[in-house]
């Protein structure tokens, strides 16, 4: 009996051994892009010049695209919507916009769509395997799964703030192809896109600390043309933490106290 | 104690997601400084932004409740800042952006022990 248990313990732990030894053949890091990137410091173009890798991704970008000034911590103030002709009926709608209702139990934890997350200032963790490459947002835990076996966008599939992504690599550019997002805000000042919102996205590494994203994205319903960023990331040591968001925050600053609260 | 001081630059505690969502302007004057002094009573480490609850007499001998808010837990953690950073009874010197109501509300830029110690390290320092 007791040789039966040693025997089922080597087995299990073969097995396991044999499951790591598995899941490290299927994820590769084939690309160099695999790892934990942060947003570099400093401003992204249009608000200084491109380097070549940048030019070179912004080359690729649609032309007549606006390049938007706002990646990273940089927002565009109420009804300023960096030079892209957002449709005239949501302009009107964003007149009524309430930031402050952000802060409410209900909106506080709800993650912005992955256009509105991947420029804005939190880390980002990419993992790069064979069929999959998964980024993980450190905002809101978001987790996006591009699909680097698939080539279209499933019909059915239920929109999210993350949507279907499917990605393919052209030489050292990983290009990206996202739908399905549940409409979402793009500059943070009232506006959103539609759920017909489409993405296209391209990651290249200029050197082995430095990641250039750029996005470009196209909704008829909401703005005319293309609009697109440029994002740089700086390599780091480290991994993404929980975001773990406490809806209940914005009741402290609802009942704060002084002149004219009480 | 309460002092108001106009923003000459400087290194800004939350100046990374300062304009992100959950935006500061809703509710502080993002372009001024001030620095308020108190006994800590309360202090959530938590996503999207940290709350610290102190106490403050007022040169008058007014008891203030306030309340100070910090940029994302996220960010701070990487700056040295955690749970136990504060406790209930600490006595504190911040740095940061008043209320645009005027209430006892404030976005933490920096913030100092009794000692002059600095908790975490600033923006733009080493990070």
């Amino acid at each position: 009996m007791r040789t039966l248990k040693v025997v089922t313990a080597l087995a299990a732990c073969a097995a396991a051994l044999t499951g790591a030894a598995s899941l490290r053949a299927q994820s590769p890091q084939q690309h160099g892009i695999a790892g934990f990137w942060s947003m570099a410091p400093g401003p992204t173009p249009p608000r200084r010049a491109a380097t070549p890798t940048e030019a070179a991704l912004i080359a690729q970008i649609r032309e007549g695209a606006v390049l938007l000034a706002d990646a990273g911590a940089t927002e565009f103030p109420p009804g300023d919507y960096g030079g892209l002709n957002v449709r005239a009926s949501l302009r009107e709608a964003a007149k009524s916009y309430e930031p402050e209702n952000q802060t409410d139990v209900s909106l506080t934890c709800r993650p912005p769509g992955v256009i509105y997350s991947m420029q804005g200032p939190f880390p980002i963790e990419i993992f790069e395997g064979r069929d999959l490459v998964v980024i993980k947002l450190e905002y809101f835990d978001l987790v996006r799964i591009i699909f680097m076996n698939e080539t279209a966008h499933p019909d059915s599939w239920p929109h999210s703030q993350t949507g279907h992504s499917i990605g393919h690599w052209d030489g050292d550019t990983l290009i990206v192809d996202t739908a399905a997002l549940l409409p979402g805000t793009l500059f943070n000042n009232g506006v959103e896109y539609t759920e017909n919102v489409h993405l296209l996205e391209r990651f290249r590494l200029a050197d082995a600390n430095t990641l250039i994203v750029t996005q470009q994205f196209e909704d008829a319903g909401s703005f005319e043309g293309s609009a697109a960023r440029i994002m740089s990331f700086r390599r780091g040591n480290d991994h993404v933490y929980p975001y773990d968001c406490d809806p209940t925050y914005g009741l402290d600053i609802e009942s704060r106290q002084g002149p004219g609260r009480e | 104690m309460i002092l108001r001081f106009g923003l000459l630059g400087g290194l800004i505690l939350g100046a990374g997601a300062a304009l992100a969502h959950h935006s500061a302007p809703v509710f502080y004057k993002v372009d001024e400084r001030i620095t308020v002094s108190g006994t800590v009573t309360e202090f959530r480490f938590n996503n999207p932004h940290a709350i610290l609850k102190f106490d403050v007499v007022a040169a008058n001998g007014e008891k203030q409740q306030w309340t100070a808010e910090t940029t994302s837990p996220s960010i701070l953690r990487r700056r040295g800042w955690s749970q136990a950073s504060f406790a209930s009874g600490d006595k504190v010197k911040l740095e940061g952006m008043p209320s645009q109501d005027g209430s006892y509300l404030m976005r933490i830029t920096r913030a100092f022990r009794e000692d002059g110690t600095e908790i975490g390290i600033p923006a733009g320092t080493s990070n």
